[in-house]
């Protein structure tokens, strides 16, 4: 025997041994419930998946991405002509041997930038523990590799150097092969089937498949999530995908706000849960962590005081998916949460106590707050607000259907939407409501795990809605967009939904609004805040900047803006959860506005602005993209405007 | 944001009419008709509260259906023929433009009027007993007279109605004809609209039901209405839920917009028309009540001055909605704040009463802190940017310097206002210091709030000097350094102390004290009061026919109700004429204007209102340097046109308030804003 070959033996040791372990693992996930994964598509997309879609979310740090490439990229090219060892002409071949040197020598260089990555301060996000055995078994992996490749290069005399390489990869391999199976290293093959047995098919390759699964509530099992085994087997594969990149924590608002929320160590405790006495966590813990006994197992409990997880860390999630936008193992960690609250309201009743009323409110009055539908259009007042329903029979069908949303009640939206109908009435856009026929779209009731609620209120929107006859159906309300166009054709409802923000700017465009230059009325700069349901769920992120820029104004770009937007703190249930934390939400969101200098937060959400206009002290003004609007189409020349009325004339 | 605003926001169908929301001014006689027509600064001045947001602004208080209830008195409005119609036309167009709804008050006043005006027909009632208030004595009403009011108030409903008017109401409140029936206290008939309740009720149902005849039945109409008259002998309020059941189980009104009192004496006027001594929205139980038993909808009006209590009064169900009249002569735009998230903005009615004072005198009402009020057409309640922008020293933050400053600021000019005191408001800190008077203290409060939201630079506790002044190198001066309290002219001036001093503490008066008033305003009366209270035995002489005399109607009985329960001695007709130290207490010498007889008082103190003299030495510091000469261009003024801008290097110097003559508040502000709006 040389050292090639023994390398070569080496490498397919090492990778049964992974097989191994991944047949081991994935027993594991075969706890978790069926789910039907086409894996012929899956395994085809697979290397468009990987390459497109992971490695987009991978280039945002840049240093990360060069350092997966060398590393990840050398380390597979060297295994695999390592292999090749086994030919015994090749175990002479200078040409192999360089080859070899050279693909080890940049599996090595990823081994060092995996290493100087933690050095010599770890970053808060990344995680200690067993992670810190990879840079020297990489290192010690690919250098012994590397010594194989230069004995070969330099011949027969050097056998010695061969055998020390043989020797130090053997180490390095052992090491690998323990990270393997309960360590950072099962990211490599519980990530690949991640993405070939995703249950989000359709969120690859610019697809933004956003909305939640219905659950069936007639099927014999339990709703929603109680115990690992619970998840579909998939999903148990996407958080054993975790790599523990902390990239989800630092765009967590909850995180950031103190609340017990870190996505990170959220999907290590249901991996914890689901295989007990694993590695150790070694990252961040969730700030102001509730005591938990820390029980769990594949058929145990996995939220409660005596179990992995506690309430309050689930009800702190805004459900804003920065965390699965930013995750680049592509794991769906807002799912979870819905499916573990799922779990929680409808088979328990265990919602936070400030939750109690909106649900019940949402069950026996198809709305919130208690409030009359019918009071639903009282903001208007005033203002021309025509109803479908006095619609003659013979008109031809609105041209669009104003979804008017929960912001409605609200008197600071009020105003926005007054701006809005203002607009629609300066555009002459046939516009109609429902009037008292508008429920709660059941954002809130399905946010909050109420999927029974969501249904029924889902379901009756529809009826109604496929009652009249209109266009598209216009709101403001990122919520109601997101449930009506992504949500509601699970239940059969398929309808044409847009934001105001996109339907004012094609107005605009299309001449049917002419605007002023707002510069000088309003001094100082605009900053656009993007509603998580719009940009992130939605991918609706230029029509407002496109609508903005044609106001006349200094548009200034907060540090996280599109969809990697940071959110106000408003979505999923949070501010009736009400979790305490250290700081809140939306004055995070608004020192981020504030720092841009801007004199103006753009918003295109009631929830947003209500979270935003809750801020005290110095702040900029909080407008939104319609009131901005109308005050730029008043500005305009009165040319363009219509003539403002003179004064009647004195009577006889 | 004030508690319940939602409530205000709300709309209301009444009739099938939908009024935005829910708020309203009630129907008044601002003294703005002419020849017995709303014209144009009566239109304009509702037309500001519609521009404003109001839901439902009524105009035309005491409008009159009949001949025999003049128009003239207040300069009010004539319905009793077609004439008015293109007005009502006129005036519904231009509130309708901002969303808002119109509607009148109609009525005939009966016995509440005067006889010697316009046709010089004589008053007429139920029965021939003489008014305090009007000091009438009424023409018995015959069947035929009594046929003929009802149709002209049936008429009058059609004009409102052709005029495009979204309703009217009755005046059966303040003692007017219809109530003058229901009461026992003027109603001694013993025909058919006599003697039970059911038969003093009939002529209102008459009125009534010929007015829905005429009108149509898709109009709305109502009535204003007692809740309880609070008068001894007048209807209870057991008496007056019965009325208000009994017509809106008949359904002949739409709406009942409840008030509490009547207005017989004078007393009863100031009672009805709560001051500032009055805590709010004092009597809003009885509309309360009232809506409890009716299905129609219930508005009421009486010392609502801020929205906060507008906004409970809603929302706890008591009213449907909320009539805030004075309290939009004092912002028009109160809702309009409100709904932009403004509510910080509102400038708070205090209750001075200084509208409704001014028409009982035959003079415009005219608000005590906004200028701008009721002179539309000539005064912005929105002040427009300058094109160019100018420095600004502005000299006293009394309300003069204040709202000064306030126009210039929202002018876009840099403002420096320097105030020698550590607190803005001038000689208004002083007057309130005087027990129910407290309230004046909303008025420098509001106009400090916004001086320091429109970034003006205020010094305070810095007396300005020429070399202060130039220091800022303004292109204008104003100055409105107050006034400061004179002691008269009498001999022994040395041995008086002033109403400033008493208030402001410099001096303590015990035992006896001689109030003298030569002004017949506020001060002296209210001084008198407050000495009183503190323990001292206080006697208020006057010149004048009455202590307070130049005191408005809903003002003056509540001093003179004051003081004489406090056992204060009011000696009219008498000029202090001396005083002259006798051992350690004082004489005074009091000469009776009607006799020239002359009395003494051994007095501990004598206290005089004898106004104020400018405090001017800085302006005429300032006057030779001045381009104009600190003379202020009259006559463009007036026209509204800009001061003129002599050429030459310098400052404009200008002097506004009583810093040039003592006047009151009104002044002082009014000064300010016609010459700075147009700066």
């Amino acid at each position: 025997m040389t050292p090639a070959p023994t390398l070569a033996l080496l490498v397919l040791i090492l990778a049964a041994l992974a097989v191994a372990q991944a047949l081991r693992r994935a027993r594991l996930w075969r706890r978790g419930r069926p789910a039907h994964v086409d894996w012929l598509a899956g395994l085809k997309a697979l290397p468009r998946r990987y390459l497109h879609d992971v490695h987009d979310v991978v280039a945002r740090d840049p240093y990360a991405a060069r350092m997966h490439a060398i590393a990840a990229g050398g380390l597979i090219t060297a295994s695999v002509l390592g292999v090749f060892g086994l030919v015994p002409a090749l175990g002479h071949s200078p040409v192999y041997g360089a080859l070899l040197a050279l693909a080890f020598a940049a599996a090595l260089a990823g081994g060092v930038m995996v290493g100087r990555r933690r050095s010599p301060v770890k970053p808060a996000r990344l995680s200690g523990g067993r992670f810190r055995l990879v840079p020297p078994a990489l290192t010690a992996y690919a250098g012994g590799g590397l010594l194989v490749g230069i004995a070969i290069l330099a011949g027969p005399g050097f056998a010695a150097l061969g055998w020390l390489g043989v020797a130090l990869a053997a180490a390095g391999a052992a090491v690998l092969v323990y990270l393997l199976g309960d360590g950072p290293m099962r990211h490599v093959f519980a990530g690949a089937l991640h993405l070939a047995a995703h249950p989000r098919s359709d969120r690859f390759e610019g697809g933004r498949e956003t909305a939640l699964h219905p659950v069936d509530l007639a099927a014999p099992q339990k709703l929603g999530a109680e115990t690992p085994a619970d998840f579909a087997w998939n999903r148990l594969l996407g958080f054993d995908a975790c790599i523990q990149c902390g990239r989800c924590e630092v765009a967590c608002p909850a995180f950031a706000a103190g609340q017990p929320l870190n996505p990170k160590k959220l999907i290590q405790d249901l991996v914890g849960s689901l295989a007990p006495g694993g590695a150790p966590y070694a990252g961040s813990p969730y700030p102001n962590a509730r005591p938990v006994a820390g029980v769990g197992g594949p058929e145990l409990p996995i939220v409660g005081l005596g179990a992995m997880v506690h309430p309050d860390t689930i009800w702190s999630c805004t459900t804003c998916r920065a965390c699965v936008e930013e995750c680049p193992m592509m794991i769906e960690h807002v799912d979870a949460i819905v499916d573990l609250r799922r779990f929680q309201t409808m088979e328990l009743g265990a919602v936070p106590e400030k939750a109690v009323q909106p649900l019940l409110d949402l069950r026996q009055a198809e709305e919130p707050g208690g409030r009359a539908l019918a009071a639903r259009g009282d903001f208007a007042a005033g203002l021309a607000l025509p109803k479908i329903q006095d619609r003659p029979a013979e008109a031809r069908p609105a041209e669009v259907l104003l979804w008017l949303g929960e912001g409605a009640y609200d008197l600071r939206y009020g105003r926005t939407l007054r701006a809005l109908v203002r607009l629609l009435g300066a555009a002459q856009v046939d516009f109609a409501v429902l009037g008292a026929e508008e429920r709660d779209c059941g954002d809130l009731a399905r946010r909050l795990g109420d999927e029974a609620t969501f249904q029924d209120l889902a379901r009756a929107n529809i009826a109604t809605l496929s009652r009249h006859r209109f266009g598209r159906i216009l709101t403001a309300d990122p919520h109601a967009l997101h449930v009506i166009r992504n949500e509601y054709p699970a239940f059969g409802g398929h309808l044409e939904v847009v934001h105001h923000s996109s339907f004012l700017d094609e107005l605009v465009a299309g001449g049917r609004l002419a605007v002023g230059d707002l510069g000088a009325a309003l001094p100082g700069a605009v900053t656009y805040h993007d509603p998580c349901y719009l940009g992130r769920y939605n991918g609706e992120t230029e029509a407002p900047r496109r609508l903005l820029d044609r106001l006349g104004l200094e548009r200034r770009e907060m540090a996280r803006s599109g969809k990697r937007s940071m959110c106000c703190g408003g979505g999923g249930g949070a501010p009736v959860a009400d979790i305490e934390g250290e700081r809140r939400i939306p004055d995070l969101r608004m020192g981020q506005a504030s720092e841009t200098g801007a004199a103006i937060v753009a918003v295109a959400c009631p929830t947003c602005t209500a979270m935003l206009e809750g801020v005290t002290g110095a702040r900029p003004e909080v407008r939104d993209i319609a009131e901005l609007l109308l005050a730029a189409v008043e500005a305009a020349p009165p040319a363009a405007a219509p003539a403002r009325q003179r004064q009647p004339e004195p009577v006889a | 944001m004030i508690a319940n605003a939602d409530a205000l926001l709300k709309p209301l169908t009444i009739r099938g009419l939908t009024i935005r929301n829910r708020v309203m001014s009630t129907s008044h006689a601002p003294g703005y008709g002419k020849d017995g027509k709303p014209q144009e600064r009566y239109q304009l001045y509702h037309e500001e509260k519609a521009r404003g947001g109001i839901g439902l602004t009524m105009f035309g208080g005491s409008s009159s259906v009949a001949v025999d209830s003049p128009a003239a008195p207040w300069n009010q409005i004539s319905v009793a023929d077609d004439s008015v119609i293109p007005y009502f036309q006129q005036f519904a167009d231009r509130v309708h433009r901002h969303g808002a709804k119109l509607m009148i008050q109609l009525t005939h006043m009966g016995r509440r009027t005067k006889w010697d005006t316009e046709h010089w027909l004589p008053t007429v009632s139920a029965s021939p007993r003489r008014e305090p208030a009007s000091r009438t004595v009424p023409k018995e009403l015959e069947q035929e007279d009594i046929d003929r009011i009802v149709a002209g108030f049936a008429s009058a409903a059609r004009r409102c109605r052709e005029g495009g008017l979204d309703g009217c109401e009755i005046s059966a409140a303040h003692g007017h004809l219809v109530d003058q029936f229901w009461s026992p206290s003027v109603n001694r008939r013993s025909d058919k609209y006599g003697g039970s309740l059911e038969n003093r009720m009939r002529f209102g149902i008459e009125v009534l039901s010929a007015m829905r005849e005429a009108a149509g039945d898709d109009f709305v109409i109502g009535i204003r209405m007692s809740g309880d008259e609070m008068i001894p002998d007048g209807l209870p309020a057991e008496d007056c839920l019965r009325i208000a059941t009994e017509y809106a189980r008949r359904g002949l009104v739409d709406f009942l917009n409840i008030v509490g009192g009547q207005a017989r004496d004078h007393i009863a006027h100031a009672i009805s028309l709560p001051n500032m001594s009055f805590p709010v929205a004092p009597f809003l139980y009885l509309p309360s009540a009232i809506k409890r038993e009716v299905d129609v909808a219930v508005f009421h009006a009486q010392r609502v001055t801020d929205l906060a209590t507008g906004a409970r009064a809603v929302a706890e169900g008591h009213v449907d909605m909320i009539a805030m009249t004075r309290a939009h002569i004092a912002d028009p735009h109160l809702v309009k704040k409100l709904s932009e998230g403004r509510a910080d903005d509102i400038r708070q009615c205090v209750g001075a009463g200084y509208c409704i004072d001014r028409i009982y005198v035959g003079g415009d009402a005219l608000c005590i802190q906004n200028a701008a009020t009721g002179r539309e057409a000539t005064m912005p309640h929105v002040i427009a940017k300058a094109e160019t922008a100018r420095k600004i020293v502005v000299v006293g933050a009394g309300p003069a310097g204040l709202e000064a400053a306030r126009v210039a600021a929202e002018r876009g000019h840099k403002v420096v206002l320097f105030e020698k005191e550590k607190t803005v408001g001038g000689q208004v800190n002083v007057a309130a210091k005087a027990t129910w008077r407290e309230a004046l203290s909303g008025i420098p409060r509001w106009l400090h709030g916004q001086v320091l939201k429109k970034g003006v630079d205020l010094r305070l506790g810095t007396a300005a000097t020429p070399a202060l002044v130039a220091a800022e190198a303004p292109d204008v001066v104003i100055i409105a350094t107050g006034g400061t309290a004179s002691k008269g002219h009498l001999a022994g001036t040395e041995h008086v102390a002033t109403t400033h001093d008493v208030l402001t503490g410099a001096v303590e008066p015990t035992g006896t004290v001689l109030v003298y008033d030569e002004i017949g305003g506020h001060n002296a009366s209210s001084t008198a009061e407050a000495l009183a209270k503190r323990g001292c035995l206080v006697e208020v002489a006057t010149h004048d026919r009455m202590v307070a005399e130049e005191v408005g109607t809903t003002n003056q009985p509540i001093h003179l109700r004051e003081l004489y329960k406090l056992g204060v001695v009011m000696t009219p007709n008498m000029e202090l004429m001396e005083v002259y130290p006798e051992g350690n207490r004082l004489i005074a010498v009091l000469r009776n204007t009607m006799t020239d007889a002359e009395e003494e008082r051994v007095v501990d103190r004598v206290v005089i209102d004898a106004g104020t003299l400018p405090v001017d030495a800085l302006f005429f510091e300032l006057k030779a340097g001045a381009v104009n000469r600190g003379v202020t261009d009259f006559d463009a003024m007036i026209a509204g046109r800009p001061q003129p801008w002599p050429a030459g290097a310098g400052y404009q110097l200008y002097r506004i308030g009583d810093a040039v003559a003592g006047r009151n508040i009104h002044a002082a502000i009014f000064d300010a804003l016609r010459l700075v709006k147009d700066m």
